[in-house]
């Protein structure tokens, strides 16, 4: 099996996601240590742009650029996917453990045969070894993972677990033809995408997470002016979404979204063991809380005890100024 | 309508784990429950046959012998019977494998739609019940949040996509996993709790499905655990200190700016 690593790129909103330059990010460090290719695979209608854009961080780009791919669906994506895969042979490919990264890289190890590590935070190279990281049981657990040497290894990875290097490489584009006919089992009926414009939550560098102490949906306002300021999104607690005072997409938890944010700042957040579970892998967490006992003062960088509603005024402010001056 | 539920059983999230001294096993206290996912899986199939009466409702996992505590939950829950495919001597945790287990089993039971949760609490894999489809060559929706099964032959789900939704319509036989949203799992009477004591469950051997041992043991694992170890812990929490909300606000933005190197 070669050492070259493939990388499937996702895109948003006509965009390179963040998840997918982090990979290449850390796909280059892997094959510049192996001396070997890093492909990067971008498919949809209309992206040459967004391949010409990918040139300066990879070796190799492959665009599968046909208008019955514009949207993703795991039948026509996985077939490109597969067939690249058998053509290039690379030895590890990698994705984002996103909503599409966790409907089509299963099913595409299940194709290929191959071995699949999803979920994983992290990589280390040691020898000719490539460990995979991959938290279990919520965190409480660190593990170590090899896929067997032979196998064409596939490997998802939550957004936010390595940084974006800017390179300028100038690699190849390689403009792909591929046949990939859809499921006729599977009819789509409607698409809405209106939540894309938002900074996906899983994605984003910043999230500031209510929870019951916010009082009412109505107060949620202010966290959104915070999370605009900053580039961010809003989260939220269960016993917020489960009140209907916020989507289940802004849940952050065991049984919401997995986390991971450059900072994390939690507003009325008990920081119950379902909470932290799903954002204990934040880099910085703050948590404001009226109680100094709250167990999310255990997993926070920085605590606030004080009622949210005098902070958030001035935390807005702050971050506000704090923003202005970079 | 014929249909299957796969689950699995998995430590509770309150649950002590302890890596043992050969930094390559886990020891989990005695704390199991069905995975939180799942249970809308079961209920969604419960919910089927309240509108399809003569449907079969089997459910099936993987695993140890304790496991079937889990499918007990099941049947209390509604279903009308439970499998084990009995993993003693098999010891293997490589999704790959597992997904040609179940497979097998719903081939040899036959079905028209199978339900799984979205992912195991555990490991958050995701993995297996997009891999069973691919197996068994039926189409995959993952993560539904509503599902219409309108006649036997055809369904329409509603199922999350990277910031949106989509409403996919699809053929059966197929296969759904579940996710929360979808609906209110059930808390079993105690009615269904005395019949759930008393269900006989078969433990299946996985080589009596038409699988040759060598392509399910643990030698035929393609990934391998070097080894276990806690995650890092966090230094203690720093109170910010202040006399009026206004200086604890700056007093935290200072240190998120020169000390965290947050912002
Ligand atoms: C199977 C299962 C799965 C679960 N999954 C999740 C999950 O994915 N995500 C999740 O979040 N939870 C999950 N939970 C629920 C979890 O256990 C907690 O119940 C939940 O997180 C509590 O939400 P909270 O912190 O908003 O509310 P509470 O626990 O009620 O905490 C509110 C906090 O706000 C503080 N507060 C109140 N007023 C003020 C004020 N004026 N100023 C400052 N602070 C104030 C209080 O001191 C308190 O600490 C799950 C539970 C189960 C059983």
């Amino acid at each position: 099996m070669s050492k070259d690593v493939l990388v499937f790129i996702e895109c948003k909103e006509g965009t390179v996601r963040k998840a997918s330059l982090e990979l290449l990010s850390k796909g280059k460090e892997i094959t510049e240590k192996f001396s070997s290719y890093l492909y990067a695979v971008v498919i949809g209608y209309q992206i040459k742009g967004i391949a010409e854009g990918l040139k300066s961080f990879s070796d190799k780009v492959i665009a599968v650029d046909n208008e019955s791919l514009k949207d993703y669906r795991w039948d026509t994506y996985m077939t490109v996917l597969e067939q690249l895969i058998k053509k290039y042979t690379p030895g590890m490919v990698f994705g984002a453990s996103t909503i599409t990264g966790k409907d089509m890289f299963p099913r595409l190890a299940a194709r290929l045969n191959g071995a699949i590590i999803s979920d994983a935070v992290g990589i280390d190279l040691d020898g000719e070894n490539v460990r995979i990281k991959k938290p279990l049981f919520g965190g409480k657990i660190i593990s170590w993972v090899v896929c067997k040497p032979g196998s064409t290894s596939l490997i998802s990875f939550r957004p936010n677990s390595f940084s974006i290097e800017k390179r300028s490489l100038n690699g190849e584009l390689i403009e792909e033809t591929v046949e990939a006919p859809r499921d006729s089992r599977l009819n789509i009926l409607s698409i809405d995408k209106s939540g894309s414009k938002k900074v996906d939550i899983q994605e984003a560098d910043f999230i500031i997470c209510g929870g019951r102490g916010m009082k009412g949906p109505e107060n949620f306002q202010i966290l959104e002016e915070i999370a605009d300021i900053m580039g961010g999104r809003v989260g939220a607690s269960r016993a917020v979404v489960d009140s209907k005072w916020r989507e289940y997409d802004d849940q952050v938890g065991k049984s919401g979204k997995t986390v991971s944010p450059k900072l994390y700042i939690g507003c009325g957040v008990s920081g119950a063991l379902h909470h932290t579970m799903g954002m204990d892998t934040s880099k910085v967490i703050v948590a404001i809380n009226k109680d100094p006992n709250a167990p999310i003062f255990q997993y926070a960088d920085y605590g606030i005890v004080d009622d949210l509603f005098n902070i958030l005024p001035f935390l807005k402010e702050e971050l506000k100024r704090a923003k202005e001056e970079i | 309508m014929n249909i299957i539920v796969f689950i699995k059983q998995v430590a509770d999230t309150e649950a002590r784990i302890l890596i043992k001294s050969d930094k390559k096993s886990l020891e989990i206290e005695n704390k199991y429950n069905m995975n939180f996912f799942d249970e809308f899986a079961v209920e969604e199939a419960i919910r089927i046959k309240e509108k399809f009466k003569d449907s079969l409702i089997t459910v099936c996992t993987y695993g140890t012998k304790k496991a079937i505590e889990a499918l007990r939950t099941a049947i209390a829950m509604g279903v009308d019977r439970a499998f084990l495919l009995d993993n003693t001597n098999l010891d293997n945790d490589d999704p790959l494998i597992i997904a040609k287990i179940l497979s097998s089993f719903a081939k040899k039971e036959g079905f028209d739609l199978i339900l799984c949760g979205r992912q195991a609490i555990d490991d958050e894999n995701a993995n297996v019940g997009a891999m069973v489809a691919e197996f068994l060559n039926i189409p995959h929706i993952s993560a539904i949040l509503k599902l219409e099964v309108i006649d036997d032959k055809k369904v329409k789900a509603e199922s999350e996509l990277e910031g949106g939704r989509e409403v996919i319509e699809a053929q059966l036989p197929a296969l759904f996993t579940t996710q929360k949203g979808l609906n209110e799992p059930r808390v079993p009477l105690i009615t269904g709790v005395m019949k759930a004591m008393k269900a006989v469950i078969p433990a299946i051997d996985p080589c009596s499905l038409g699988i040759v041992k060598e392509d399910i043991d643990t030698k035929a694992s393609k990934i391998t655990v070097l080894s276990y170890e806690p995650p890092q812990s966090r230094p203690p929490v720093k109170v910010i200190d202040g006399e009026t909300p206004e200086e604890k606000v700056k007093s935290l933005v200072k240190a998120l700016k020169e000390e965290a190197k947050a912002l």
